[in-house]
């Protein structure tokens, strides 16, 4: 499954930064595009401003099929505090163009699974694919907004997977 | 408002010398080094950064005041000079103390890794003279 979630993962990292260049964040002095793992990243009291969280939740393998056919529950959480500069009110526009970049991000809905794991990183025999984001509620605190969209993702485990 | 009389550095001074008296204990902040450009194990969770442990003295650890959270996580409160602060904030070239507290992994007290869940700074004439760090023991210490 390791392999689906870095593929995963990856692949939106790579489209945002075609999609929107201008969205990224500094972390630990490296200028990156705004997405990240939040398994991967140092604990944090606080979630970022403005940038995608993946957050990995189920996972369950179906062993019916010729190729065991796991699905990851995966929640990307994302919000904004607004522009200071325009008062916050711009946040709930901001927050409309947040959704627009993630529904671009998953199009299309499938990936060649690659090994990161290993030097040079190799693509594996199968893809992995995924539905479209299920929106969550915008849950508001003064002028934070915050949405939780949550997205099914499928792979093939390979036989050099288990 | 900065002040240029040198009344600023009379309360520093005093907090200092409280600190010291209630003990004058060091800790070690934890650092993470630097993210490598065009490497993607980081982000990955495949290899883990560099960590430094930086001393900072005198600081007061609270256990008098912890409180643990209805979630079980045990909180504490730790005083710190600024003194010691601005010496790493300079030394380590950081742009300002909240961003050095930003990018650490913690303080270790005892052994123990703790989380900084906040960090509130007090000032007078403008300069800060202590900083008061939460903390939040791992969740494998809670019982």
């Amino acid at each position: 499954m390791e392999n689906a979630k870095d593929t995963f993962y990856i692949t939106l990292r790579n489209r945002l930064a075609a999609l929107n260049p201008d969205r990224t964040m500094v972390l630990r002095g490296l200028l990156r595009p705004g997405i990240l793992v939040e398994e991967n990243e140092i604990v944090s009291a606080e979630m970022p401003r403005d940038v995608f969280v993946l957050r990995w939740k189920d996972a369950t393998v179906d062993m019916q099929q010729p190729l065991a056919l796991a699905k990851l529950q995966c929640e990307v959480v994302y919000g904004t505090d607004g522009n200071a500069d325009n008062a916050a009110m711009d946040r709930g526009r901001l927050l409309t163009a947040m959704d627009a970049e993630l529904a671009g991000i998953l199009n299309p809905g499938h990936a060649v699974k690659m090994n990161y794991a290993q030097e040079p990183v190799t693509a594996m025999s199968t893809s992995l694919f995924w539905s479209d984001a299920a929106y969550g509620p915008i849950v508001s605190e003064r002028e934070h907004m915050q949405r939780t969209a949550t997205v099914e993702v499928f792979s093939y485990e390979e036989p050099e997977e288990r | 408002m900065n002040d240029t009389n040198g009344r600023a550095l009379g309360p520093t001074r005093v907090a200092d010398t409280l600190l010291r008296s209630l003990g004058g204990h060091s800790v070690l902040l934890r650092l993470p080094g630097l993210a490598t450009a065009g490497d993607d194990t980081e982000q990955l969770g495949l290899s883990v950064p560099v960590f430094q442990d930086v001393a900072i003295g005198p600081v007061v650890y609270r256990k008098l005041r912890a409180t643990v959270e209805t979630d079980g996580t045990i909180r504490a409160e730790m005083l710190v000079s600024s003194t010691a602060i601005e010496k790493q904030v300079g030394s380590l070239q950081f742009e300002s103390a909240s961003v050095f507290f930003a990018q650490a992994v913690g303080v270790i007290v005892d052994g123990v890794l703790m989380r900084i869940e906040s960090v509130t700074v007090s000032e007078l004439f403008g300069k800060p003279y202590l900083y008061r760090l939460e903390l939040a023991a791992p969740l494998a210490l809670t019982t």
